[in-house]
């Protein structure tokens, strides 16, 4: 227990190191753009322009400007918003990463649990049309992009089925109602469902030939013992592997299925602040970003010896 | 004294059974020749490859050409895929964003190959200080969204440095750049479990040179994992270039991209959905179709992975 927390102290303080390195390559391009976010504002007198720039710091030499950076980060202070005066950026960040993460949870939890279930029927019904069935939704499922899916998830729950759904699929008017997070969960994991299910299918059809598995069924255990405690918690050890990189696809998936749904998260913060050469934002968005995707593999990293006690740290 | 009697040889006539001469790549094609899904793949690639050349000499309306007939047109006979919202013909546009995306898609697994394979090689070969640099760095990388920061570096390349002017090109570098991990962990893995056998041992003693060695012995040994690696990198630079386009981040209009044409379609899409089904669909076809043929390609070198 103790060499847990050990680990996961280590593993805390790396996460920081790795966020930090990472979020100084993005701040360091973003300032090497010539020009600014003021230099559109018409009827800007030069007294007015240095002022601002004095008001964000930006007067200041590059390397005094980076470590002023690196002590906002460090005290969990990202600075102020470019385009809208005195907005503070790390709760800005805070809020909108919490709509984030429940459309990501819900994501996540439609890859695994659809990928699963359709890769553990595919391999206990082995050529079978079950399977046929689940194996080729699944090839074909994982070449769709997801911004695909969410487009014609909203052209058919958004207009197709108008009557039912009442446009709440689509955020208009706030943001809030549990009714708006399945549609864009669903499009944004089920390319990944497809994946998670092939990736099930094989390395069951792999355990459920092992000898301990046989010898479970000739014990007499009934079939969903067998399947659910004996099979499925090795076949789970690969699919745990790729936990990983699948969250990063969630997170990138995020920013273009946030801007189609307009779902007020981190990912159309990015492309918005982007667009408006907000930079801090932009930088703050990174930070968080890498910050999360660290937390996330942290967190696979623990739970991974729990399914496979051969594994230490 | 008599001459010693020549020691008489037997004249025996030696064969020998000589085995089939296979090369790896002759091998990796018989056995993808009999993956039906793979060969599929490979046609539906084959086709997107013939459209690209053919839209570089002639599509049927120029891709740029506004209003050739009434906007938001449906499919006919003279417009097989309909108008778009500009009344531009769509099946000229996506013939020409097939050649966008070839260009995308190769363009970048060349120049991703061309950055990891050298780096992957050194880092397995030489071990020590290189190798700790080189796989620091890779392993820093597997824990951020790579594709947001190929994101910013399209963005801080050519809006604002002017280094490269906004096209495929600066679409390519930055995915190569930031993409060019995948290659050189499997690269170092290869030439790390290599460069122990007997081979290169037996290459060494001979005096073979540390470039000779890269490049004759340990290189070609892993050249099949390397060219699946290759063949999935595409898909993956095609829809990264698709995703910049649709978020107005990527080939400035009128660049016929196919995800600016879903970009595009999407906003009549409740009028006139052919507009954004035909880019999706292209797309989708495409990444199904280089996938497949990814899953055929490993299976076909490493018939030990099939899965």
């Amino acid at each position: 227990m103790r060499g847990t927390l050990v680990y996961i102290g280590q593993r805390l303080v790396l996460i920081a190191v790795t966020t930090i390195l990472v979020s100084s390559i993005v701040f360091l391009l973003l300032h090497q753009i010539p020009g600014n976010a003021f230099l559109n504002e018409t009827r800007q007198t030069p007294e007015a322009l240095a002022a601002q720039l004095h008001h964000y710091g930006l007067d200041l030499p590059l390397p005094q400007q980076y470590s002023n950076w690196v002590n906002g980060v460090v005290h969990g202070n990202l600075g102020e918003s470019l385009v809208n005066h005195g907005v503070k950026i790390t709760p800005l960040l805070l809020r909108e990463t919490s709509v984030s993460a429940t459309v990501g949870f819900f994501a996540l939890f439609v890859t695994i649990g659809l990928g699963l279930l359709l890769g553990v029927i595919a391999a206990l019904r082995q050529n079978t049309w079950v399977d046929y069935f689940a194996s080729s939704a699944a090839v074909v499922g994982y070449s769709i992009p997801s911004f695909v899916i969410a487009i014609f998830a909203l052209l058919v729950f958004g207009h197709y089925f108008y009557i039912w759904t009442q446009g709440t699929v689509y955020y208009n008017v706030g943001w809030g109602d549990w009714t708006q997070i399945p549609v864009p969960a669903i499009a944004l994991g089920l390319p990944y469902a497809s994946y998670v299910a092939r990736l099930t299918r094989a390395s069951m059809l792999e355990t459920i030939r092992t000898d301990y598995v046989r010898t479970a069924w000739a014990k007499g255990l009934k079939a969903r013992i067998v399947v659910l405690r004996h099979a499925l918690r090795n076949a789970l050890i690969p699919v745990v592997t790729i936990l990983g990189p699948l969250i990063t696809g969630i997170i990138t998936g995020s920013v273009v299925i946030e801007n189609i749904f307009g779902i007020p998260g981190l990912g159309k913060e990015f492309i918005t602040s982007i667009l408006a050469r907000d930079y801090n934002i932009v930088i703050g968005v990174f930070t968080f970003y890498a910050a999360l995707v660290g937390l996330a593999n942290l967190t696979v990293d623990v739970i991974y010896p729990m399914l496979d006690p051969r594994i230490r740290y | 004294m008599a001459q010693a009697a020549p020691i008489s040889q037997p004249e025996v006539e030696l064969t020998y059974e000589v085995p089939e001469q296979v090369t790896l790549l002759n091998d990796a094609w018989r056995r993808l020749k009999r993956n039906r899904i793979a060969l599929v793949g490979a046609v539906i690639i084959g086709i997107l490859l013939i459209v690209a050349l053919i839209s570089i000499i002639w599509t049927p309306y120029p891709v740029w050409l506004q209003a050739v007939g009434p906007t938001y047109q449906t499919p006919s006979l003279k417009h097989p895929l309909g108008l778009d919202q500009a009344g531009r013909d769509i099946l000229s546009r996506i013939m020409g964003g097939a050649l966008i995306t070839v260009e995308v898609g190769i363009g970048s697994a060349i120049i991703l190959s061309l950055i990891g394979i050298p780096l992957g090689l050194i880092a397995g070969f030489y071990r020590g200080k290189v190798d700790t640099i080189i796989s620091f760095f890779i392993n820093i990388w597997y824990g951020i969204p790579d594709l947001l920061v190929a994101l910013i570096l399209v963005f801080v390349l050519s809006d604002a440095l002017h280094l490269i002017p906004r096209g495929v090109l600066v679409i390519i570098i930055a995915f190569a750049l930031t993409r060019w991990m995948d290659v050189a962990r499997l690269v170092r893995g290869q030439t790390l479990s290599l460069r122990e056998r007997e081979f290169v041992e037996a290459a060494r003693m001979g005096g073979a040179r540390d470039f000779a060695m890269l490049t004759r012995h340990i290189f070609p040994n892993a050249l099949g994992p390397i060219i699946v690696q290759a063949t999935f990198a595409i898909p993956a630079a095609v829809l990264f270039e698709a995703f910049l386009s649709f978020l107005g981040l990527g080939l400035p209009p009128p660049t016929p991209s196919w995800g600016a044409m879903a970009a595009d379609g999407y906003h009549g899409m409740d009028f006139a959905p052919h507009i954004v089904l035909a880019p999706t669909v292209a797309l989708s076809l495409t990444l199904m179709a280089f996938n497949w043929l990814g899953d055929g390609l490993r299976d076909a070198f490493d018939p030990r992975m099939k899965r």
